[in-house]
């Protein structure tokens, strides 16, 4: 009865029907919502980025602010309290009407005034007492002190004259979707046309009145694909065109599919193992739950930096996804990381370690077990991985071996995320494996480690007060080089506390058909990802393979004319997925003939009796 | 027991059996009283989940106290739990299911909206499982020992015990990839083309087409259960007197099976199918995760790791619903078809 159908279907792989090209994002979950001030969700803040402009862009090298956004310049007074901004004339919102420096200050005011719009943009704004644009083209930022996160603001501008309808009761349920075929209002490249909150798709049309020049696209679909094997699937099929988050080994498996590139990307971040420092209870400052004595010892953690063999968590726990930790910036931002120096960068000496804990007084008795400073038995610790994270527990199974080694006994415990935050927030622990993203600015990562954050983000429990004075300090900084050295101090002194033991900068495996579509810069570039970035950059970028060219001369760019990977159409396979396939019909086969062959022994049998 | 008898018939001069009207109201009661059960427990159950919606939503997002704060009190989270009971049980009952804490939409438009996806999956796979499954079991039951019997019962028994998942996958990486020279013919996942017009009938063709492959899966998955009811049952009355007097009329063979074996033989199905109708509306995890179809079942798991409170509660409050109604449906056939349960 489906026969006839597949011929009506629309096939995804081909352009020629009616000549629109559509760009296919399967990715892991729904926008949990348009409306710029509600979704928390990545997967919507790359749909707002597509529909809404932004002051400040971020540069395709390390992600630090450009002006690419709507701000072509901006300046700030010598005491660091008035930011003015210069506005580009002559932008237009989707329909029609001009978007000004009004609009700006109107949706920078919203998240002043507090309110649902402030949850998650209120901490940009740290400090600012007023905003107003005096002219079309000029934003006023005044401040009561100097907040050195500016200019950066990645808060999408909306426009006023569509907002002003929604009062800020209405707000923390307006869905801003496409309503009766009407498109939602914005200044982005795209327009939403279709898409809903919790929906499985989302479609995008290109504006060929864009200011920074129309896309090479006509359309931008994205599909929810709560499978990872189903979204590769489609890829091999060509329903999509590009796959988020592909795990390591299916990256290894698609590199030999013949029209699609897959590769690993840095995206800033890293795991580690964290521990226990002092858990305090927040309102009375009295210590709080169970940790171990030992691991309030920084020279204790300190040591343990050299119980881990980073090369072979790499290699077991991230099949090969990613590259050996130290310090909690990873090298993506090169020019605001410290550099551990030589002699002291964690490298797995177990020699070293042993050294050191046998310095620091944790020495060892007759039969290797490592004794506490006064002699006392040192007892066991307790180690918590994500149980939703098959990396997470490979970790702590290899760093329970490592701590074997050393004479310290451990034990694992794996439990849900969820279960594991209260766990912590608790202090009912000793270690446990979790990780950060690290945004382009280093103040929100470096302000989970403050003693404010106790009870709060600061999971480890970590507390010094050098360190929140470095803090504080950056935070205020007029002087940009200034403020890379402070914190580059804090990082340095995070390092030595050990209070994390960074074991991994993760990689995101991705896929794309690149004998579609090319053009692509990764970001950071090189090395980095090449969509789910800070900005827009590959929407404009990305064009039809056989379009390519020399990218507009960008150099790294996925499929440049000369580099790009051979052209075969999406029905044409190669061997090698058919495999597994072929394994399963064959063990479907054997499974059946069996269960047949079983039910009739006993059956026979039956007979028999 | 005799005692109560005895007290019984003094106090009403003839025993007489209960009418179906009182039977009927006795279980309508009952599944009122469930579903308020249902209603309160809901409440309690999901707070009792670790974890803190504000902070797995906000890891990353939200950077200070305050923000998490100020997230906790526009979705009423930093009330006093009793407050906040008070508040699901007026708005419950006057139809507010709440707002969704990860999706900020009321969750009654969300359960809609994931309804009918799971409805036409589920229930079609249901519905074709029955009726073939029933059909299988007769004929296999029919042919005791025979090869038709051993092919059906193994080959049914042998997709009862194949993961879901891996026979969906399975179906996916040949129906809808293709292999060899045979080329993919259905969707790799979702319920419908992005550019499907919604309203045509090219939709609905659309939408079968992509619920092809998920629907297979899954009756192949339940035909199992059918069948081996049906077939036991029906041995069960092949048995019986009444089809040796039937077969000593004359009758043939297939009317002996048709008008008199199988009707009786029905009746346990009937409980099964009832009852499997109820669970219809809790979907089919698996499957919906597989095909990416935006089912009710999709939807409670993801809200489970947050958790979001108002969805569990809505979700689980229909899926109950429907439970405690089929199962209400369930005893009044029942009731009409087999008076000796009326007590």
């Amino acid at each position: 009865m489906f026969l006839g159908l597949p011929a009506m279907a629309p096939a995804a792989a081909e352009e020629a029907d009616g000549g629109t090209v559509t760009f296919t994002v399967a990715m892991d979950n729904e926008v949990d919502s348009f409306n710029p001030f509600l979704g928390i969700e990545a997967e919507s803040y790359e749909m707002w980025a597509l529909m809404y402009d932004y002051l400040i862009g971020y540069s395709m090298q390390d992600m630090s602010p450009e002006p690419t956004g709507l701000a072509e310049d901006w300046d700030s007074s010598d005491d660091g309290l008035t930011w003015t901004f210069d506005i580009r004339d002559g932008i237009t919102w989707s329909d029609g009407e001009p978007l000004t420096a009004r609009d700006i200050a109107y949706t920078f005011n919203r998240v002043l005034d507090g309110g649902p719009e402030a949850q998650t943009w209120g901490s940009y704004l740290t400090s600012v007492t007023k905003i107003t644009a005096p002219d079309d083209e000029t934003v006023v930022l005044e401040l009561s002190k100097p907040n050195a996160v500016l200019p950066l603001l990645p808060i999408p501008i909306i426009p006023e004259h569509v907002w002003s309808d929604v009062s800020e009761d209405q707000v923390k349920s307006y869905a801003n979707e496409p309503e009766g075929g009407t498109p939602v209002v914005g200044s982005g490249p795209f327009r939403l046309v279709e898409g809903t909150a919790g929906g499985s798709t989302a479609r995008f049309e290109a504006r060929d009145d864009y200011w920074k020049g129309s896309p090479h696209v006509d359309e931008v679909v994205y599909r929810v694909f709560k499978s990872k094997d189903s979204a590769v699937q489609a890829l091999i099929k060509g329903e999509v065109d590009y796959v988020e988050d592909v795990p390591a080994l299916q990256v290894k498996a698609l590199e030999n599919q013949e029209g699609i590139t897959a590769h690993f990307g840095d995206s800033p971040g890293f795991d580690e193992i964290a521990f226990n420092v002092g858990a305090v209870d927040t309102e009375t400052g009295k210590p709080m739950g169970d940790g171990h004595e030992a691991l309030k010892d920084p020279a204790f953690r300190f040591a343990l930096g050299f119980a881990i063999d980073r090369e072979r968590i790499i290699e077991t726990a991230y099949q090969g996804a990613g590259e050996p930790g130290d310090s909690i910036i990873p090298p993506s931002y090169g020019d605001v990381r410290w550099e551990p120096p030589e002699d002291d960068r964690f490298t797995y000496d177990p020699e070293r370690a042993d050294e050191l804990l046998t310095e620091a007084g944790y020495g060892t008795d007759a039969s290797g077990n490592r004794l506490m400073p006064d002699g006392s038995d040192f007892g066991t610790l307790r180690l918590f991985a994500r149980g939703e994270s098959d990396t997470s527990v490979t970790v702590m199974d290899l760093f329970k071996e490592w701590l074997a080694d050393l004479g310290i006994k451990a034990e694992i415990t794996a439990m849900e995320s969820n279960k594991l935050t209260n766990v912590i927030l608790e202090g009912e622990f000793d270690a446990f494996e979790w990780g950060w993203y690290v945004e382009p600015d280093l103040d929100s990562m470096l302000s989970y480690l403050t003693c404010d954050q106790l009870g709060g983000w600061n999971d480890a429990w970590y507390c010094n007060e050098e360190y929140d004075r470095l803090y504080e300090e950056q935070n205020q900084a007029v002087d940009p080089e200034e403020r890379v050295e402070l914190m580059k101090e804090m990082q340095e002194i995070f390092y030595y506390d050990a209070a994390y033991l960074v074991t991994a900068y993760g990689a995101t495996g991705e896929a794309l058909r690149t004998d579609r579509f090319a053009c692509f810069q990764p970001q950071p570039d090189p090395g980095g990802i090449w969509l789910f970035q800070y900005g827009v950059a590959n929407y404009l970028n990305m064009r039809p393979a056989d379009e390519a060219g020399d990218c507009d001369g960008i150099q790294n760019a996925v499929g440049v004319a000369g580099t790009s990977t051979s052209s075969s159409s999406g029905g044409d396979e190669g061997s090698s997925p058919w495999v597994p396939v072929a394994g399963g019909v064959v063990v479907l086969a054997l499974l059946a003939g069996g269960g047949i062959w079983a039910f009739r022994r006993r059956a026979t049998a039956a007979e028999r009796e | 027991m005799s005692a109560t008898l005895v007290a019984a018939g003094g106090s009403t001069p003839t025993l007489r059996r209960p009418s179906y009207a009182k039977y009927v109201g006795g279980r309508v009661l009952g599944a009122l009283g469930s579903l308020a059960f249902v209603l309160v427990v809901n409440f309690f159950l999901f707070r009792v989940l670790p974890g803190d919606p504000a902070r797995t939503l906000g890891r990353g997002r939200f950077r200070t106290e305050e923000q998490l704060e100020a997230f906790r009190a526009t979705y009423g989270l930093d009330q006093p739990l009793p407050q906040q009971f008070l508040t699901f049980l007026k708005n419950t009952l006057t139809g507010d299911l709440g707002v969704s804490l990860r999706y900020r939409v009321p969750v009654s438009e969300l359960i809609l909206d994931r309804l009918w996806p799971t409805l036409l999956l589920v229930g079609t796979s249901t519905l074709l499982a029955t009726i073939i499954g029933i059909y299988l079991g007769m004929v296999s039951a029919w042919n005791r020992g025979k090869t038709v019997d051993r092919v059906w019962t193994g080959s049914t028994l042998t997709l009862y015990s194949m993961p879901e998942w891996w026979l969906g996958l399975l179906l996916i990486a040949t129906l809808a990839v293709g292999f060899g020279p045979v080329p993919g013919m259905f969707p790799t996942g979702g319920l419908h083309s992005v550019d499907a017009d919604p309203g045509t009938f090219g939709y609905v063709l659309d939408t079968a087409w992509h619920l092809a492959l998920p629907v297979t899966t899954l009756t192949l998955a339940y035909l199992a259960d059918y069948a081996l009811i049906m077939r036991s049952s029906l041995l069960d009355e092949i048995g019986e007197d009444y089809l040796v007097t039937a077969r000593a009329k004359g009758l043939r063979d297939l009317q002996v099976r048709r008008r008199h074996a199988v009707p009786n033989a029905l009746l346990p199905t009937t409980t099964l199918v009832a009852i499997n109708l109820g669970f219809v509306v809790s979907g089919a995890i698996t499957i919906e995760t597989i095909f990416s179809i935006p089912g009710l079942g999709l939807l409670a798991t993801e809200a489970l790791s947050i958790p979001d409170y108002w969805v569990l509660q809505g979700v689980f409050l229909v899926a109950s619903a429907a439970v405690i109604l089929a199962n209400l449906l369930a005893n009044l056939l029942y009731g009409l078809l087999d008076p000796r349960v009326r007590t």
